[in-house]
C-alpha cells in the first residue's frame, strides 16, 4: 500500500562558507508514516531539518519544497509552521516557570476579548481537552519545572499538534529519556501514527530506528545514499550505508591484560542533591584492575553517574566512604585532588561540565595539566603546543587548528577533545560517564579502540552507559545499579542485553 | 576557498582593528576640531595622565569581568584609598603606599571572599561595597579634602624618567617583547601558512611601530611621566598575566564554564577570590595616583569611575557575559574615552552635554560590536 506523499524535497543544496552541507537532496514523507533519518553527525540531517523548518530561509539555499504536492516557499519559522511542519529539539523550548497550558498556549492565550487579560478557565479547558486527546496524563495547572524530561517531551509535542501540525520531526527525542518514558514516547508516536501524523525520527540509536521507523533514508555526506522499507534493512546494512565503509564489528572490544587491583571503593554513600536524608548511592563496593573495563549500567536516577562524580570528588561534603588508589587510603575532597591521585572523570554532559565551549581546542587539551607544562605561573607554549599535537594526533581529532573554538567542532570531535584533557594528564583510572552519548558511529568506533588501547596500556576503565549493546560488548565485567545499590555483578561471559535490564529494573 | 579566505581576512581585520580603527578616527576627527590643538604633545601627554588613572582600573576590571564578575566599588575604592594614602603620609612615603595597597587589596579581598563564599552575585556585594568604602572615605576625611602630601610621594605621579632613560627602557622593552612574539611564532604547534595571519601580522607590526613613533615623540618632550610609566607597567602585567599564565587561563575558563572548569581540577574559589583581591589593589594604585595628581585625598573623587572602567573594557571587545575578552581591547577603550573627555574640553562642550555625548558613544560602540559578531 503506497500512501501519499505528504513532503518532499527536490535539489536541495546548501553551502556554507567552503563546506557544501547539502548536496542535492531528494527526500520524501509519506502521509502516516515514521520516517528514521539517519546519518553521521555533520551528515547534514540538521541542516535539511532547519530548511524544513525555516531556521534557512527560502533563498539561502537551491531546491524545491513540496507540501502535498504544492511547492512551499518558508521564509520563516512562521511559513512553515502555517504549512503543519513541527520541530521537537533536542533541547527542549519550554519556559520552566510557567504551566503547561501557559506554555502549549504561550502567545496567543485565550483571553476575555480584546482586553489581553487572560482567560484561565477557558485556557485548562483548552489544555485539558488537548492532553486527554492525545492522552498525555499531565495536568494542565502544572509547573513545567516540576516534570521529567519524558513529560516536557510531551508538552512540547502536545504543543507542536495544538498549532496543527501534520508533520512532526523528532531530533534524538530519546537522548535524555530513561527506558519508561522512551516506552512512552514509543506509545505516543504509535498513537500519532494511526490518526494520521507523518514523522520524521532523528536518531542514532538503531535499536530504535528498526523498532518505531516504517522507512529508512541515510544522509551522507549532504546526499541521500538510501531510502527503504526498514523492514528490508539490517543492521550491518544501515551502519556500513552511514559511514560509507563497512563496519565489520561496531564494538571491537580486544582482551587486555588484567593485572593488579587500581581502584577500589568500600561502602560509598552520596546523599541526595535535594533530598535531605535520601541517598542516591548506597553501600556501593567495588574494585577495578589495570587493564580492566568495567561497565556500570542501571536506569536514569539510579545512581550510576553520582557513583563515578562523587568518587572522582565533584561533592565531597555530600558523600562517605573509603576510596583506595594502588592500595593505598585516599581522602578526595575535589576534582583537583582527584586528578593528583591519578584519576580522570569524563562526563556525562560535555557541553555542561566538559568543555569551555568558547576556548580553543588546545586549550581545552590542557586544561586539566596545566601545571605539568608550566614553570610556576608561566605557561611553556612549547611544551604545552607539544602536548596539544600529541593528543590531537593519537585521538585524530579533526579540527582546522588547535586554535580553533571548540564549539564548532562536530559533537564526535568535542568528546575526543575531553577525552584527550583527561588522557593528558596521564591517568592511572579513567572514569567515563556516558563516554559516545552524541556521538557518530565511525567516532563511536574510534573512541571504542581508544578504550582498548588505555586498557592495554594498564589504565583502569571504570564506564557509566546507558547504550545496552555498548556495555555488553566493551566491559569485561559489569555492575548493575538499581536505586542506589549495586544490585547484581555479570561477568563478561555471561552477560546479556536482557540480564542487564532485568537486574536494573528490579528483579533478583 | 579563496573567496572564503578573503572574507575572514575581512572578518579578522573588523573584529580585531574594530574598536582601533574607531580610535584612530576618533584622534583624528579631534585633532581638526580642535585645529590640532589635541595632537600637541603638551596635550598628549595630558591625555595620557588622564587615561592612567581609569587605565589602571579598566586592566583590573578586564579580569574582573572575563571571569564573569563585575565590581562596581572600584570608583568609591579609589576615593577611600586615595583619602587613606593622604592621612598617612606622617608615616612616611613607603610605609603610606605599602598600606593603602593593602586596604585595597582587603577591600577586593572582602568582596571576592563574600562571592565565593557564600555565592553572592558580585553585582550585589559591589554595590554594597561601593557606598561602604565612599561613607568610610568621609567619615575617615571627615568630609574634607585632605592636603599638604609629602613631594616624595608626589613623585608617584608627577616626576617624569628623563627622556634618555625612558628612551633606553622603552627600547629595551621593545626589543624583549618582539624577541618574545618570534619564539611564540616558531613554537606555534602547527606552522600552518594562512594568507591572513600574514597580513595581520605585518598590520601588527605597523601598529606598533606608529604607537612606538608616537610615544617616542611624546617621551622627547619632557620624559615619560611616572603616572603614566605605572599605568602601562600594570597594564603589561595584565595582559602577561592574562595571555602566559596559568591563572589568566584559569581566569578564561572560569568565566566561560565554572563547572566544568571545577571539574578540570581548577581551584575556582581561589582564582575568583584573587581576581577581585586584585582589582582591589588595583583600585589603591589608580586611587594613589589621583591623589598625588590632585596632591590630595578627595573622598568625593572617583564617582563613576567604576562606569567609566566597565564601559572602557565593554568597548574593548570583553563579553559582559565573561570567558573572552583581552587588556589590549580595553585600553584601547580606555583611550577612546579619554580622547573624548579630553576633545570635548578643549572644543569647551558644556559638561552637560558631554555625560550625554559619552553614554551614546558608548552604546553605539558596543552596537557595532555586536553587529560584527
Amino acid at each position: 500500500m503506497e500512501s501519499k506523499v505528504i513532503l518532499e524535497t527536490r535539489g536541495i543544496t546548501k553551502d556554507f562558507p567552503g563546506v557544501r552541507a547539502l548536496d542535492s537532496v531528494t527526500f520524501q514523507l509519506r502521509k502516516g508514516e515514521v520516517l528514521g533519518l539517519v546519518g553521521e553527525n555533520g551528515a547534514g540531517k540538521s541542516t535539511l531539518m532547519k530548511i524544513f523548518s525555516g531556521a534557512y530561509p527560502a533563498p539561502t539555499y537551491e531546491g524545491e519544497i513540496f507540501v502535498e504536492g504544492k511547492r512551499c516557499n518558508f521564509l520563516g519559522p512562521k511559513d512553515s509552521q502555517k504549512a503543519g511542519v513541527a520541530i521537537i529539539y533536542q533541547e527542549l523550548n519550554l519556559i520552566p516557570e510557567l504551566t503547561v497550558a501557559e506554555n502549549i498556549f504561550l502567545a496567543r492565550e485565550p483571553a476575555f476579548g480584546k482586553t489581553g487579560i487572560i482567560d484561565r478557565k477557558q485556557l485548562f479547558k483548552k489544555t485539558k481537552d488537548l492532553l486527554d486527546l492525545l492522552t498525555i496524563p499531565i495536568p494542565p495547572q502544572e509547573q513545567i519545572k516540576n516534570l521529567s524530561i519524558g513529560k516536557q517531551q510531551m508538552v512540547e509535542i502536545a504543543k507542536a499538534l495544538s498549532y496543527q501540525a501534520r508533520i512532526l520531526i523528532l531530533d534524538e527525542p530519546t537522548s535524555a529519556l530513561t527506558e519508561q518514558e522512551v516506552e512512552s514516547l514509543f506509545k505516543m508516536i504509535n498513537s500519532l501514527r494511526s490518526r494520521g501524523v507523518s514523522m520524521i525520527y532523528i536518531s542514532h540509536k538503531l535499536d530504535e530506528i528498526f523498532k518505531i521507523t516504517d522507512r529508512v533514508t541515510v544522509i551522507r555526506d549532504g546526499k541521500t545514499v538510501a531510502s527503504k522499507p526498514t523492514s528490508e534493512m539490517s543492521r550491518q546494512e544501515l551502519v556500513s550505508l552511514m559511514v560509507g565503509r563497512n563496519i565489520e564489528d561496531m564494538y571491537p572490544k580486544q582482551a587486555a591484560r588484567i593485572s593488579d587491583v587500581i581502584l577500589e571503593v568500600k561502602d560509598l554513600f552520596v546523599d541526595h542533591p535535594f533530598l535531605v536524608g535520601e541517598k542516591v548511592v548506597k553501600e556501593v563496593s567495588f574494585k577495578v584492575r589495570r587493564g580492566e573495563i568495567l561497565g556500570v549500567s542501571g536506569l536514569m536516577g539510579s545512581g550510576r553517574s553520582e557513583l563515578v562524580t562523587s568518587i572522582f570528588g565533584a561533592f565531597p561534603a555530600d558523600c562517605a566512604g573509603e576510596i583506595y588508589v594502588e592500595g593505598k587510603r585516599v581522602e578526595i575532597g575535589s576534582p583537583y585532588e582527584a586528578i593528583n591521585h591519578g584519576l580522570g572523570l569524563v562526563t556525562e554532559d560535555r557541553k555542561l561540565f566538559g568543555l569551555i565551549l568558547g576556548m580553543q581546542v588546545g586549550e581545552n587539551i590542557t586544561l586539566s595539566c596545566l601545571e605539568r607544562v608550566s614553570w610556576r605561573q608561566i605557561i611553556k607554549r612549547k611544551r604545552e603546543n607539544e602536548v596539544i599535537s600529541r593528543y590531537i594526533d593519537t585521538l585524530k581529532i579533526k579540527t582546522h587548528s588547535p586554535e580553533t573554538i571548540v564549539n564548532t567542532l562536530s559533537g564526535g570531535n568535542q568528546q575526543k577533545v575531553v577525552i584527550a584533557k583527561w588522557l593528558a594528564i596521564n591517568p592511572k583510572v579513567l572514569l567515563l560517564d556516558e563516554p559516545t552519548r552524541g556521538v557518530d558511529v565511525a567516532a563511536k568506533v574510534e573512541i571504542y579502540q581508544l578504550m582498548n588501547k588505555l586498557a592495554g596500556e594498564g589504565i583502569g576503565i571504570v564506564m557509566v552507559s546507558s547504550d545496552l549493546p555498548e556495555v555488553v560488548s566493551m566491559s569485561d565485567r559489569i555492575l548493575v545499579m538499581h536505586e542506589g545499590r549495586m544490585v547484581k555483578e555479570l561477568q563478561r561471559n555471561e552477560a546479556t542485553q536482557e540480564k542487564i535490564m532485568f537486574y536494573a529494573t528490579g528483579g533478583r | 576557498m579563496k573567496n572564503q579566505g578573503k572574507d575572514n581576512l575581512r572578518q579578522v581585520l573588523i573584529r580585531k582593528y574594530g574598536n582601533l580603527i574607531g580610535l584612530v578616527f576618533l584622534i583624528v576627527l579631534t585633532t581638526i576640531l580642535t585645529n590640532g590643538l589635541f595632537f600637541t604633545q603638551r596635550n598628549l601627554i595630558n591625555v595620557l595622565r588622564q587615561v592612567s588613572v581609569n587605565g589602571i582600573l579598566a586592566v583590573g576590571m578586564t579580569l574582573v569581568i572575563i571571569i564573569g564578575g563585575i565590581d562596581l566599588s572600584v570608583g568609591s575604592v579609589v576615593a577611600l584609598t586615595g583619602v587613606i594614602v593622604a592621612l598617612s603620609q606622617p608615616l612616611g612615603t613607603i610605609p603610606a603606599v605599602i598600606l593603602t595597597l593593602l586596604a585595597g587589596a582587603f577591600i577586593g579581598g572582602w568582596n571576592g571572599f563574600f562571592v565565593t563564599k557564600f555565592r553572592i552575585p558580585s553585582f550585589i556585594i559591589t554595590l554594597g561595597m561601593m557606598t561602604i568604602a565612599r561613607g568610610l572615605a568621609l567619615v575617615f576625611s571627615k568630609g574634607q579634602a585632605i592636603s599638604g602630601l609629602n613631594d616624595s610621594f608626589l613623585a608617584i605621579s608627577e616626576s617624569y624618567i628623563p627622556p634618555a632613560v625612558s628612551m633606553a627602557v622603552f627600547i629595551f622593552i621593545c626589543l624583549a617583547a618582539a624577541a618574545v612574539a618570534l619564539r611564540e611564532r616558531k613554537s606555534s604547534a602547527y606552522g600552518r601558512k594562512v594568507f591572513a595571519v600574514d597580513i595581520i601580522s605585518v598590520l601588527n607590526v605597523l601598529l606598533i611601530a606608529a604607537a612606538v613613533v608616537i610615544l617616542v615623540w611624546l617621551i622627547g618632550f619632557r620624559g615619560m611621566p611616572m603616572g603614566v610609566a605605572v599605568f602601562l607597567t600594570i597594564a603589561f602585567l595584565g595582559a602577561y598575566t592574562l595571555n602566559q599564565t596559568r591563572f589568566g587561563r584559569y581566569i578564561y575558563a572560569i568565566g566561560g564554564n565554572e563547572e566544568a572548569s571545577r571539574l578540570s581540577g581548577i581551584n575556582v574559589k581561589s582564582v575568583k577570590f584573587l581576581t577581585f583581591l586584585i582589582m582591589g589593589a588595583l583600585a589603591a594604585v589608580s586611587g594613589m595616583v589621583l591623589a598625588a595628581r590632585l596632591n590630595s585625598g578627595v573622598p568625593t573623587s572617583g564617582v563613576m569611575f567604576e562606569l567609566d572602567a566597565i564601559a572602557s573594557v565593554v568597548i574593548g571587545g570583553t563579553s559582559l557575559s565573561g570567558g573572552y575578552g583581552s587588556v589590549g581591547g580595553s585600553i584601547i577603550g580606555a583611550f577612546i574615552i579619554g580622547t573624548l573627555n579630553n576633545g570635548m574640553q578643549l572644543l569647551h562642550i558644556d559638561p552637560f552635554y558631554q555625560e550625554i555625548a559619552k553614554g551614546i558613544i558608548i552604546i553605539g560602540a558596543v552596537l557595532m560590536d555586536r553587529k560584527k559578531k
